[in-house]
C-alpha cells in the first residue's frame, strides 16, 4: 500500500537518482544486487513488532525471487547518462525496462524536449510507467526528479506531467527540481527553459522542492572542506534531503508525514507550492564525533541561510508554513522546546493570517551516509521545508535574466525552428509575473 | 541517591547550573556554620580559590581559581542510568481516550484493572531502544544491579557524553549489562583512571566504536583499558593533550580508524609508536601542530614498513611548510587519500592549482586529494607540469636526456625523489619545453649600456638602461638620452 513511483528525467534527474537509490539501499540494508543483507535491517528480532516491511514496500517491489527492485524509472533523451547506470555498480538492482534512453538529446532546448524529440519517446515512457503502476496495490503518487535548465528536464517533463495528470488523475505528484544556479551557469538558455517549463507544469504538480547547485556548492566548499565539490558530492547532499523527505514513507515512525500531508500543511494556495529546503547538521566526515548537535542546535541551524539548498534570504520574507522532518534520536519533548524557542526569535516572521505554521515529522531511523561520503554520520538530523515569500526573489532573478535575453530575442530561433512560437514565451513570462504577484499578495498583512 | 556522607561523596562528579565539577571535600569550614562541599570546577576560572580558605588547606586544585565551597543542596549529583533513560524516552502519560478495563478474578471477586496498558507500553518502548542518547542528562552511574539489562537490553549505541560518570568502574557496570553494545560515546566525562588490575576481557565484547574526546584520558590509561576492547574498530581521542608514550603491543590491533586531532603535544617521533598497528586504515591528525615527518627505514624512492595499511591520512590545520613532507608521504605503501588543507604550504601560495598539482605529482599512488578524486587526466597533467617546472633545476643538478650522462646530484634527488621515475614514464624533458618564456615586460626589453667618455677620463663610467628595438635597422642604434646633463649626441664605439 502507499506505493510511490520515482521518475528520474534528464541528466540531473538520473544522476541524483543514482545517489538517492544508493542511499535508500544502504538505509534498508539492500545490497547492490537487490538482495537484503542476512537478517534484514533489524538485527534484533525481538525488537520488531509489526511488520516494518509494509513501508519498505512503498519504494521497493519484491520479486518472486526474493530480490527487491526499486519502483523507479530512469529516462533521458540521449544514452550516455543512462548507460552510466546500466554499467554502474547498481546495474543489477534495476530491471532493464526501468532504464529508458533515446538516441538524440534535447540539446538544452525546451522545444526539442517538448515538441520534437520528446514526443517520440513519450509513449514508451508512459507504457513503462503503466507497468510499474500495475505492481502497486495502492499507488499514492509520483516523485519526479529533474532540472529546470536542461532540455529534457524542462521540455520532456512538462509533456510527461500533462499526460500523467490525465492518466493518473488524483495521484499526488511531487517534484524535486534543480533550479539554475544564480552565478554558476551550465547553459546560457537556462532561464528560458526554466520559465517555459514552469508555466505548463505549475497546475500539474502538487509541490516542487527546489534545490540550486550554487547553494549546495557553497555548503560543500564552506562546511565540508571540499576543495572542488564535484557533482557527486552535490548529488549526495540532495539525496540526503530527498531521503529525509521520503523517510516517513519508507519507515514507520513516531510521527509520520506522507505525501498528502505535505501538501495539506505546506501549500496554502495551489500555485504557491515552492518550499525552500534546508538541511542540518552539515558536518565534515573528518570531524565525526567532534560535535553532536542537539535537537535545538539543528532546528536553529535550519533557519540559517547557509544551510539552505536554495539561495534566497528568508529573513527578508515571511514564512507561511514550515515542515520539520526529524530523523534519528529525537524526542518529542525536545522538539517542542526547540520550536518554542524558534517562535520567539524576531528574525523569523510568519504571515499574519497563519500564525502557527509548524508541521513536525519524527522518524527514529538514524541518518546514514554512504561509505566514503563527505557528511559525518550523526545521531540526528532534520530537513526543513518552508514555504516562504522569499522564494519570489529566486523567481524574480530568473525572470530578470529571461527578460534581458528575450528583449533581444536572443537564442530564440533555436526554439522557433523546433515548432514553438514567440507567444508561448510571452505567455510563460506572464504566468511567472502573476506568480510573483501572488507571493507578494501573500506576504501582505491583513 | 543523595547521600552526602564523606566517604561516598569525595570524587563524585556533580553539576551546578550547567557547570561540571568534581567534589574534593565535604565537611565544616569555620567560621561559617553548616556543611560545605568543596568542588574543583572543570572550568579553571569558574572558582574563587585553590581549595584553601583563610590559611587552612581543605583540598587541592590544579589551578588557583578552580575551587569553590558550595552548599550541598545547590549541587546536582545526578541520576542513575535508568532514570535518565525514562526521563528522556518515555512519552508522558497521554490523556486516555478510553479507559480499557480488564476484569481479573482475585479470590473469587472480579477486580478491575486500569492503567496497566500504559505501564506495559512504557516498558515495551524501552526494550525497543537501540540507539540512545543521554548526552548531558546527569547520569552518575548504573543504578541497581541488573536493572538496565532487564529494561533495555537491546541498546546498540549509546551517547553518554557530558554526564556525571566519575570512574571506569561505573562505565563497566553499565556496559556489562548491554550485551549488544557496539558504539559508546564517553566524551567530556572525567573518569578516574582504572585500578591497576586490567579490566577483565569480555567486558565490551561487541564494542566497535569508542569515543573519548575531551576526557583528559592519557595514552597509558587507554592502553590499560584496551584489553577489554577486543574488536574495537574506531577510536576517537580528540583534544586530550595526549602524549603517545608506549607502543600498543597486544591491544588496539583491530583498530581501523584513530582520531588524534587537536592533541598538540604529539610530535612526529611519537607517531612511530603507532606505526605498526596492522589494520590502521584511517588516521586523523588535524590540528596537532606537526610540521615535519621522516620515515628513517626507507631511502629515497623506497617504501616504508610503517603504517602498512594506512589508506586515508588527514592533516588539516597543521604547520606543514616544506615540500619534503609530501615527499615522505610517498613512502607510505597503501596511502591513496590525503587531506591537507589550511597548512602554510597550501595557504601561502597564491596558486592553489599548482600546489594541488605538485602534491599529486609528488605522491604517486594518491587517488583522492582534499576529498576531490584525482582523475587519470589530472594526474597526467600534474606530473607533466611538475616535470617541466623543475626541468631546469634538474639539468643544473646534473640531469641529462642521455641516460648515460644522467646523473643528478643527491640534493636534487632528495628534493624531488619521483623525478627520475617521471622521466622514465614520460621521457626526459626536452630543451624546448624548458626555455622559460619571459613575460613581455618593459624591463625585459631594456639594454644596459656602459657609456665611457673617451676624452674625459675623470668622468665616471655611466650605466644606463635604455629601451631598444633590435629588430629595427641592423646595426644602427638610436639612443635617446634623457638626462639633462647631456645636450648633444656623441659617437659610439
Amino acid at each position: 500500500m502507499r506505493e510511490c513511483l520515482s521518475i528520474h528525467i534528464g541528466q540531473a534527474g538520473v544522476q541524483i537518482g543514482g545517489a538517492c537509490w544508493e542511499l535508500y539501499c544502504l538505509e534498508h540494508g539492500i545490497q547492490p544486487d537487490g538482495v537484503v543483507l542476512d537478517g534484514g535491517q533489524d538485527l534484533l528480532a525481538p525488537a520488531k513488532t509489526e511488520p516494518t516491511r509494509a513501508s519498505f514496500d512503498s519504494f521497493f517491489c519484491e520479486t518472486r525471487a526474493g530480490k527487491y527492485v526499486p519502483r523507479a524509472l530512469f529516462m533521458d533523451l540521449e544514452p550516455t547518462v543512462v548507460d552510466g547506470v546500466r554499467a554502474g555498480s547498481y546495474r543489477s538492482l534495476f530491471h532493464s525496462e526501468q532504464l529508458v534512453s533515446g538516441k538524440e538529446d534535447a540539446a538544452n532546448n525546451y522545444a526539442r524536449g517538448r515538441y520534437s524529440v520528446g514526443p517520440e519517446i513519450l509513449d514508451l515512457v508512459l507504457e513503462r510507467i503503466r507497468k510499474l503502476a500495475e505492481h502497486c496495490s495502492g499507488l499514492q503518487g509520483f516523485l519526479i526528479f529533474r532540472s529546470f535548465g536542461g532540455g529534457t528536464g524542462s521540455g520532456f517533463t512538462s509533456l510527461l506531467l500533462e499526460q500523467l495528470s490525465v492518466e493518473y488523475s488524483g495521484k499526488t505528484k511531487l517534484d524535486f527540481s534543480v533550479y539554475p544556479a544564480p552565478r554558476i551557469s551550465t547553459a546560457v538558455v537556462e532561464p528560458y527553459n526554466s520559465i517555459l517549463t514552469t508555466h505548463p507544469t505549475i497546475e500539474h504538480v502538487d509541490c516542487t522542492f527546489l534545490v540550486d547547485n550554487e547553494a549546495i556548492y557553497n555548503i560543500c566548499h564552506g562546511k565540508l572542506d571540499l576543495e572542488r565539490p564535484s557533482y557527486a558530492s552535490i548529488n549526495r547532499l540532495i539525496s540526503q534531503a530527498a531521503s529525509s523527505i521520503t523517510a516517513s514513507l519508507r519507515f514507520e515512525g513516531i510521527l509520520n508525514v506522507d505525501l498528502i500531508e505535505f501538501q495539506t500543511n505546506l501549500v496554502p494556495y495551489p500555485r504557491i507550492h515552492f518550499p525552500v529546503t534546508s538541511f542540518a547538521p552539515i558536518l565534515s566526515a573528518d570531524s565525526t564525533h567532534h560535535k553532536e548537535p542537539s535537537v535545538s542546535d539543528i532546528t536553529a541551524a535550519c533557519f540559517e541561510p547557509s544551510h539552505q539548498l536554495v539561495r534566497c534570504d528568508p529573513r527578508l520574507g515571511k514564512y507561511v508554513a514550515c515542515c520539520l522532518l526529524y530523523r534519528g534520536d529525537v524526542v518529542p519533548k525536545e522538539v517542542n522546546a526547540a520550536i518554542a524557542a524558534t517562535k520567539l526569535r524576531n528574525s523569523i516572521q510568519f504571515v499574519d493570517w497563519c500564525p502557527t505554521g509548524f508541521k513536525v515529522g519524527i522518524n527514529d531511523r538514524p541518518p546514514r551516509e554512504v561509505p566514503g561520503g563527505d557528511l559525518a554520520e550523526v545521531q540526528r538530523a532534520v530537513c526543513m521545508l518552508s514555504n516562504s515569500t522569499a522564494v519570489a526573489e529566486a523567481w524574480a532573478r530568473l525572470g530578470h535574466k529571461f527578460d534581458l535575453m528575450f528583449a533581444k530575442r536572443a537564442f530564440l530561433h533555436w526554439y522557433i525552428r523546433e515548432g514553438m512560437e514567440e507567444g508561448e514565451f510571452a505567455e510563460a513570462r506572464e504566468d511567472l509575473a502573476v506568480l510573483e504577484k501572488d507571493y507578494e499578495e501573500m506576504g501582505r498583512s491583513l | 541517591m543523595n547521600s552526602t556522607s564523606t566517604s561516598d561523596v569525595i570524587g563524585r562528579r556533580v553539576e551546578v547550573n550547567g557547570e561540571h565539577a568534581t567534589v574534593r571535600f565535604s565537611g565544616l569550614v569555620p567560621p561559617v556554620a553548616g556543611l560545605w562541599l568543596g568542588v574543583e570546577w572543570d572550568n579553571p576560572e569558574r572558582g574563587k580559590h585553590d581549595g584553601s580558605h583563610e590559611g587552612t588547606v581543605y583540598f587541592k586544585c590544579r589551578h588557583p581559581t578552580a575551587g569553590s565551597f558550595i552548599r550541598p543542596h545547590k549541587v546536582n549529583f545526578g541520576v542513575d542510568f535508568l532514570t535518565a533513560i525514562k526521563n528522556r524516552y518515555v512519552l508522558e502519560d497521554e490523556p486516555k481516550e478510553e479507559e480499557t478495563e480488564q476484569i481479573v478474578i482475585i479470590g473469587n471477586k472480579p477486580v478491575e484493572t486500569i492503567g496497566f496498558d500504559s505501564v506495559i507500553k512504557q516498558q515495551s518502548q524501552l526494550s525497543k531502544l537501540q540507539d540512545v542518547s543521554l548526552r548531558n542528562c546527569a547520569v552518575n552511574g548504573a543504578g541497581d544491579k541488573g536493572e538496565i539489562a532487564k529494561a533495555c537490553p537491546n541498546i546498540r549505541s549509546i551517547d553518554l557524553s557530558k554526564n556525571l560518570l566519575s570512574s571506569w568502574e561505573e562505565v563497566i557496570d553499565i556496559a556489562d549489562q548491554l550485551k549488544h553494545l557496539e558504539v559508546l560515546n564517553l566524551s567530556e566525562n572525567k573518569l578516574t583512571s582504572p585500578s591497576s588490575s586490567p579490566s577483565p576481557t569480555g567486558t565490551f565484547p561487541t564494542l566497535k566504536v569508542l569515543v573519548l574526546n575531551r576526557t583528559g584520558v592519557t595514552w597509558a590509561e587507554v592502553l590499560r583499558c584496551a584489553s577489554g576492547w577486543p574488536v574495537l574498530e574506531k577510536l576517537y581521542l580528540e583534544s586530550n593533550n595526549i602524549i603517545i608514550s608506549e607502543r600498543p603491543t597486544d591491544v588496539l590491533q583491530t583498530v581501523k580508524l584513530l582520531d588524534l586531532s587537536s592533541n598538540q603535544l604529539i610530535d612526529e617521533n611519537q607517531l612511530f609508536l603507532i606505526a605498526y598497528l596492522p589494520r590502521l586504515e584511517q588516521l586523523i591528525l588535524s590540528d596537532i601542530g606537526i610540521s615535519s615527518i621522516h620515515f628513517p627505514d626507507a631511502g629515497i624512492g623506497c617504501k616504508t614498513s610503517m603504517f602498512p595499511s594506512l589508506q586515508y591520512l588527514v592533516l588539516n590545520d597543521n604547520q606543514i611548510a616544506q615540500w619534503s613532507f609530501m615527499n615522505e608521504l610517498d613512502k607510505l605503501q597503501s596511502l591513496h587519500a590525503l587531506s591537507c588543507t589550511r597548512n602554510p604550504l597550501t595557504e601561502g601560495s597564491k596558486d592553489a592549482q599548482t600546489t594541488r598539482q605538485f602534491i599529486i605529482a609528488r605522491i604517486g599512488q594518491l587517488r583522492t586529494l582534499n576529498k576531490c578524486a584525482i582523475e587519470p587526466e589530472e594526474r597526467r597533467g600534474a606530473e607533466l607540469d611538475y616535470r617541466k617546472a623543475f626541468g631546469n633545476e634538474w639539468k643544473k643538478a646534473g640531469g641529462h636526456q642521455d641516460p648515460e650522462k644522467n646523473r643528478p646530484n643527491e640534493e636534487f634527488l632528495a628534493a624531488h625523489p619521483r623525478y627520475q621515475a617521471l622521466c622514465l614514464k614520460y621521457g626526459a624533458p626536452e630543451d624546448g619545453e624548458l626555455k622559460t618564456q619571459q613575460p613581455f615586460l618593459l624591463k625585459n626589453q631594456l639594454l644596459t649600456l656602459k657609456i665611457k667618455y673617451p676624452n674625459q677620463h675623470d668622468q665616471k663610467v655611466i650605466e644606463k638602461q635604455l629601451p631598444v628595438n633590435l629588430q629595427e635597422r641592423s646595426g644602427m642604434l638610436l639612443l635617446g638620452l634623457c638626462s639633462s646633463n647631456w645636450g648633444r649626441p656623441f659617437p659610439l664605439e
